[in-house]
């Protein structure tokens, strides 16, 4: 498989400040979400690639060469940076025409890239409004434009949905799923929020401390266990006790009953308790991973 | 049955499989777009009115001086180092308030990390910014010389010969231009890069413009036996005597006017407040330009390297 980016024993110390010592890990095609709580190191490893840093040993490498000293591989990197980084006086028609030139196209080439892009994104009939009049969504929009104009290989995305409201996320994190799997441009999605990376990505990587603490692919972590949570309309506590005197380890979590399952002749004792109690039972369903369960088991 | 007049596609993403030019075209494109930001182009009518004006009032005294000539014969009108003298001040007035567009809505707005990040060093980006800066200066400069040149040219009784003794003003002016324009470009520029928003650089060079004219200005004065000041300097003795022609350095927008004096030969015949300095050997104003410059144009290369970092 084809590795896009590679980090190699990369290290970066800021003065006494260690924000990544001796990290390794490559990143493959498809969805990869670097993920970490703040001061993990994600933005210092992503600066990294996009060569805005010098390691202080290591490398980070792209397309198998170092950003930092060859600067035309840039050409094939997209980013998005978190904070604001559009201009207000221009419309977002000439600013992706614009920003498509630097990273190396030709103006006619430039024009018609812009163009397209604004389509994908969906701010195709707002392109000759000036970007100081668009909504926070909609610059969301124009930021992930310019990443992707000049069609990358990969794109390094830095908090993406940051600002947005819950319908501008879901509308984003779309984007960056079509992104991935529709316009095959590789993604490296930055990160604290686990929803964001759960959503959306094939991969992680996650960074706590300035160290790698997991890496894998997302099933691997959101696979099911052997717990069943039951939902029941009402009689809650009541199936518990029924459970338990048929000598099944059951207790209350949250809203549900949270089951042990050691066979499958549990699921006809679980029938028989709830029609012995007359509980009207909503759902019944495995327990999934969640990707939030590997912040808590992440070695400090 | 009727032709449909048109049928929709779904295009899908296609990927670009057309040329990728790399930092030339990153440079170039950089470049392009200050020119037109400098123009106001692609902006709204107030971003034009600025560079309107400055074109007007850069062209104005060349068209009066011109018309002088033209109508009133016999008459020495002031020539091609005194349209320097004149436009270097309205130069540096509207470079304060154009130059801090080309640089401080980039950083303040965060489009320079989109700029950092694609096949451009920041050294090839403020680059690109000055250069667009400095060739429309020298553009505007050169358009003001040439009307002035035409207007001379046309007006003389005998053309001819006004061309074969005057032709050394065209090679002096297009020299003398670059050294105005050298300054008046990298000066507001160099300021623009410490602070984010633009009135602040306007400002400060037109405050350091104002500032450093009175102190030349009053450093290299002097005063008749009544006590009266005068404003011929170099008719009396300066109050501060031999040093006048040191304090007269101080006058920022007379740094590129000493050098430019120079190469047109003027020495102290017409040169106003540059009288003083005209006593000093031609390196000591010619090296305080180059430092000026040099050391402006570094601060804004070291400056934009600091902030890439």
């Amino acid at each position: 498989m084809t590795v896009l980016l590679r980090a190699d024993g990369l290290t970066k110390h800021y003065g006494a400040t260690i924000a990544l010592e001796s990290v390794d890990f490559e990143v493959s095609r498809g969805i990869t979400g670097l993920l970490g709580p703040n001061g993990a190191g994600k933005s210092t490893a992503i600066k990294l690639f996009l060569g805005l840093l010098k390691p202080t040993a290591g490398s980070a490498e792209v397309l198998g060469e170092k950003p930092y000293d060859s600067i035309e591989v840039r050409g094939r990197l997209g980013y998005m940076p978190e904070d604001d980084c559009l201009p207000t006086a221009i419309t977002a028609s000439e600013f992706l025409t614009h920003m498509a030139q630097v990273s190396g196209l030709p103006p006619a080439h430039a024009r018609t890239r812009a163009a397209d892009m604004l389509r994908h994104v969906g701010v195709d009939e707002e392109r000759y409004r000036s970007l100081g009049e668009y909504s926070t969504g909609m610059k969301q929009r124009v930021k992930l434009a310019q990443a992707l104009v000049h069609d990358p290989i990969v794109v390094l995305l830095d908090e993406p949905t940051s600002g947005l409201d819950p319908g501008g996320r879901e509308e984003m994190l779309e984007l960056i799923r079509r992104t991935g799997k529709e316009f095959g441009i590789s993604v490296v999605l930055s990160s604290h929020l686990m929803g964001d990376v759960e959503a959306t990505c094939d991969n992680i990587i996650l960074l706590d401390g300035g160290h790698v603490a997991e890496e894998g692919t997302i099933s691997g972590y959101t696979r099911e266990t052997q717990t069943i949570l039951i939902d029941v309309d009402d009689k809650r506590d009541e199936l518990v006790a029924a459970l338990v005197r048929l000598g099944i380890n059951a207790t209350i979590d949250g809203h549900s009953i949270a089951v042990e399952q050691d066979s499958d002749e549990q699921f006809d004792e679980i029938r028989d308790a709830l029609v012995e109690v007359d509980a009207r039972l909503r759902r019944m369903t495995p327990r999934r991973h969640r990707l939030s369960d590997i912040f808590r088991s992440a070695p400090k | 049955m009727t032709e449909p007049a048109g049928e929709l596609y779904d295009l899908g993403y296609a990927h670009y499989e057309g040329p990728r030019e790399g930092r030339m075209r990153a440079r170039k494109a950089v470049y392009s777009n200050g020119v037109r930001t400098v123009l106001g182009l692609g902006r709204g009518p107030l971003a034009k009115a600025l560079p309107m004006l400055l074109f007007g009032a850069a062209m104005a005294p060349a068209v009066i001086l011109a018309l002088v000539a033209s109508q009133v014969e016999g008459l020495d009108v002031p020539g091609h180092s005194a349209y320097y003298q004149i436009v270097s001040i309205i130069l540096i007035l509207f470079s304060a308030m154009i130059a801090p567009e080309l640089l401080c809505p980039d950083r303040r707005s965060g489009v320079l990390s989109l700029y950092l990040v694609r096949p451009l060093t920041s050294t090839d980006y403020v680059a690109g910014r000055w250069m667009a800066f400095f060739s429309i200066t020298l553009l505007l400069v050169y358009s003001g010389q040439v009307v002035l040149f035409a207007g001379f040219l046309l007006s003389a009784a005998a053309p001819l010969d006004y061309l074969r003794d005057h032709w050394l003003d065209v090679p002096r002016f297009l020299g003398a231009g670059i050294v105005v324009a050298l300054f008046t470009t990298t000066l507001p520029l160099a300021a623009s890069a410490f602070t984010l928003r633009r009135a602040y650089a306007a400002a400060f060079v037109i405050g350091v413009f104002i500032i450093s004219a009175a102190a030349g200005g009053i450093l290299t004065s002097c005063e008749d036996e009544d006590h009266e000041l005068l404003d011929t300097p170099g008719e009396c003795e300066p109050l501060t005597g031999e040093a006048a022609k040191w304090f007269g350095l101080l006058d920022m927008g007379k740094v590129p006017i000493h050098v430019s004096d120079m190469i047109f030969a003027v020495g102290d015949k017409d040169s106003g407040l540059s009288r003083e300095v005209a006593k000093l050997p031609d390196i000591v104003p010619i090296g305080w330009y180059l430092l000026l410059t040099g050391g402006l144009a570094l601060i804004l290369l070291w400056r934009y390297r600091r902030i890439a970092a």
